[in-house]
């Protein structure tokens, strides 16, 4: 099996790549990421190629399918490069979530080896309301209010784009819906929300959260591509736990807080210490909270969540982190690029 | 087997061994307030965990512990509930409690709650199943949902029914907690939802009559356009507190709504209100035989 994973320089990509140069039928993996060649992913060699290469163009697209990589005989891909930054917006962002999903899905169906096509999806494309399930299955309402940021309307489009050609298309076509992936930079909104020391929440409520593992996510996607099946699974976690409890467990401080205070304080927040956590983003999910169940991912691609977080390293990532200085330099750099992407 | 998102391997000891300040105080105040035999009982009870203590809608075993300590004073001192007919309680699988509904705050939904959970045999912790505005009220979502009731979604109750739970359903709603004084123990807008489930899902439904709860507390006045956090209305009463109604809770025998029918009968309007209308005249008989043997609202 030769295989193109995008997103291979984010946390996910390098996981996944590693996994499948560990497999024995694996005889190709091309690593395209956008950064240059990650320290964590291995060096080149007969069985891995890395691209950097901006998504964003077409035309960049084009050659990673044709031209001389044509040779490798790619037969599946997997996508899982979309903006990770919530405070991220504009067109050009745009172009990376959703334009070069559809280009790369539009080139893989015209490709004469491609047969598979495996996109990363997100939980948090689901709408959550108060009359909305605790679990939620993979029919539940998207989230199409207009308000939504575009974090969550590029997704939703992605995730649609992709779906509009299951059964139409040629390729085998898999959508898996991820619960929270809980790791540092890999664009968890939840795991922002704890490297504060003191993490606020909306008084009189204490919703439940369902966290995925990096080795259950990279799991999910060696099932997706060595399965038979084509749809649109829940990727769901080991860990189910209220707020309050996962605020424990990383040893922060929760503070209750009246719900229509948190949002400027957590904009007061992002303004002068730096984060990525949006609390206009996570309202709806901080009272309501919601699960996803993953009993079809279990039944058709025999996925169930075995890896558990270890909250003894999640601890020790944390400890390691100097929010303060980087997220100020991480603001600044994000402040230039949406400036950029809004004049583009 | 029903797979249960997120269930996982067991906590390591250390992790499990973290409490937040809910879990403590919970456990702490339900120690004081059960009795052995109670905390005994709450022991046997089957709780589904996700891995952290907590099922996927929120239950966590310390605070249905403390949902029963404060609740056994009602249930004991307050209401003097007495059951008729418990046997007729499943002692394992699927079903569903159908009852009628009233006393315009759920203390009726609370005392059959603790009712099940003291005269089932092995015990049982019946879900209640509320109305969907209840996820919005700040304090009252999360001690709902940490003692065992979920919102009234149609996934939430296929999948408790799935894991083989029993159920506490109203199909009055809110138009029966509400009902008028005038028109106690006469059911209102009787909905479906219960008979398509048994029906879809193959369980028993159990009709239940809860005699008291209906005069509990007279509504004064309703204010209509009150409607923070999804309130259909704020009710206000005569009486600052309910009045200490003697409640008797009848069990009727389970009805098999399924029997003859396939799972996909469900989806004809037609066999479902007529199940519905079976059910419903299994509660109004349930309710006729309570009131004929009751000897007064206080006794």
């Amino acid at each position: 099996m030769n295989v193109l994973v995008t997103g291979a320089s984010t946390p996910l990509g390098t996981a996944l790549v590693q996994a499948l140069l560990d497999l024995q039928d694996t005889a190709h993996v091309v690593g395209v990421g956008a950064d240059p060649w990650p320290r964590e992913l291995p060096p080149p060699g007969a069985r891995f190629t890395y691209v950097q290469m901006d998504l964003t163009h077409r035309r960049e697209i084009r050659s990673l399918l044709g031209g001389p990589r044509r040779a490798v005989g790619v037969d599946a891909i997997v996508h899982t490069a979309l903006h990770r930054s919530v405070q991220a917006a504009g067109r050009r962002v745009h172009r990376l979530n959703v334009e070069a999903t559809r280009a790369l899905l539009e080139l893989a169906q015209d490709h004469p080896t491609v047969r598979q096509f495996v996109y990363r999806s997100y939980a948090e494309i689901y709408r959550v309301a108060e009359d909305s399930p605790c679990l939620v299955g993979e029919d539940h309402p998207l989230e199409f209010a207009p308000e939504a940021p575009q974090w969550v309307r590029d997704r939703v489009e992605a995730d649609l784009t992709v779906c509009s050609q299951m059964g139409l298309s040629p390729l085998r076509i898999v959508v898996l819906r991820c619960a929270e992936l809980f790791a540092p930079d890999s664009g968890s909104q939840i795991y922002d929300y704890v490297r504060s020391r003191v993490c606020l929440r909306p008084i009189g409520y204490d919703p439940m959260l369902n966290l995925l593992s990096m080795e259950d996510a990279v799991r999910a996607h060696l099932l997706a591509l060595r399965g038979t099946v084509q749809g649109v699974f829940n990727i769901a976690g080991c860990d189910t736990l209220p707020l309050s409890r996962l605020v424990a467990v990383t040893s922060r401080v929760g503070v209750p807080v009246p719900g229509p205070l948190l949002a400027p304080l957590y904009r007061l927040r992002r303004a002068t210490v730096g984060t990525e956590f949006s609390y206009r983003m996570n309202a709806p999910r901080f009272h309501l909270g919601g699960v996803l169940d993953g009993s079809r991912a279990h039944s058709e691609l025999g996925y169930e969540p075995r890896a558990p977080l270890s909250w003894k390293e999640v601890r020790r990532w944390l400890a390691e982190e100097r929010p303060s200085l980087q997220s100020f330099r991480r603001r600044r750099r994000l402040r230039r690029t949406t400036a950029g992407n809004r004049a583009r | 087997m029903v797979f249960r998102p997120g269930f996982g391997p067991a906590r390591p000891a250390r992790e499990a061994a973290i409490e937040t300040f809910g879990e403590a105080a919970a456990r702490r105040i339900a120690k004081v307030l059960l009795p052995a035999a109670d905390r005994e009982r709450l022991a046997r009870l089957a709780l589904p965990d996700a891995g952290h203590g907590y099922d996927a809608f929120g239950l966590h075993p310390a605070w249905v512990a403390l949902s029963v300590g404060v609740g056994r004073f009602l249930y004991d001192y307050y209401f003097r509930v007495e059951s008729i007919g418990a046997e007729n309680i499943p002692a394992s699988g699927p079903a569903i409690l159908a009852a009628n509904h009233a006393g315009m705050l759920p203390l009726d939904a609370a005392m059959l709650h603790l009712d099940v959970l003291r005269q089932s045999e092995p015990p049982r912790l019946a879900r209640p199943v509320a109305d969907w505005f209840v996820p919005l009220l700040p304090l009252v979502s999360t001690l709902f949902s940490r003692s065992g009731v979920v919102s009234g979604s149609r996934r939430n109750v296929a999948r408790l029914l799935e894991s083989g739970e029993l159920i506490e359903l109203f199909p009055e709603g809110v138009a029966g907690i509400g009902k008028p004084f005038s028109q106690r123990y006469r059911l209102q807008g009787w909905t479906v939802g219960h008979a398509e489930m048994a029906i879809r899902h193959r369980v028993p439904v159990v009709p239940v009559a809860i005699i008291g709860s209906e005069e509990q507390w007279i509504e004064l006045l309703r204010i209509r356009r009150f409607h923070w956090f999804g309130a259909p209305y704020l009710p206000v009463p005569l009486f600052l507190v309910p009045l200490p109604v003697r409640y008797h809770i009848y069990y009727g025998e389970p009805i098999v709504l399924h029997e003859g029918w396939k799972a996909t009968a469900a989806d004809d309007p037609t066999i479902v209100e007529a199940a519905a209308a079976r059910v419903r005249q299994a509660v109004e008989a349930l309710l006729a035989r309570g009131l004929r043997a009751r000897r007064g609202i206080f006794r």
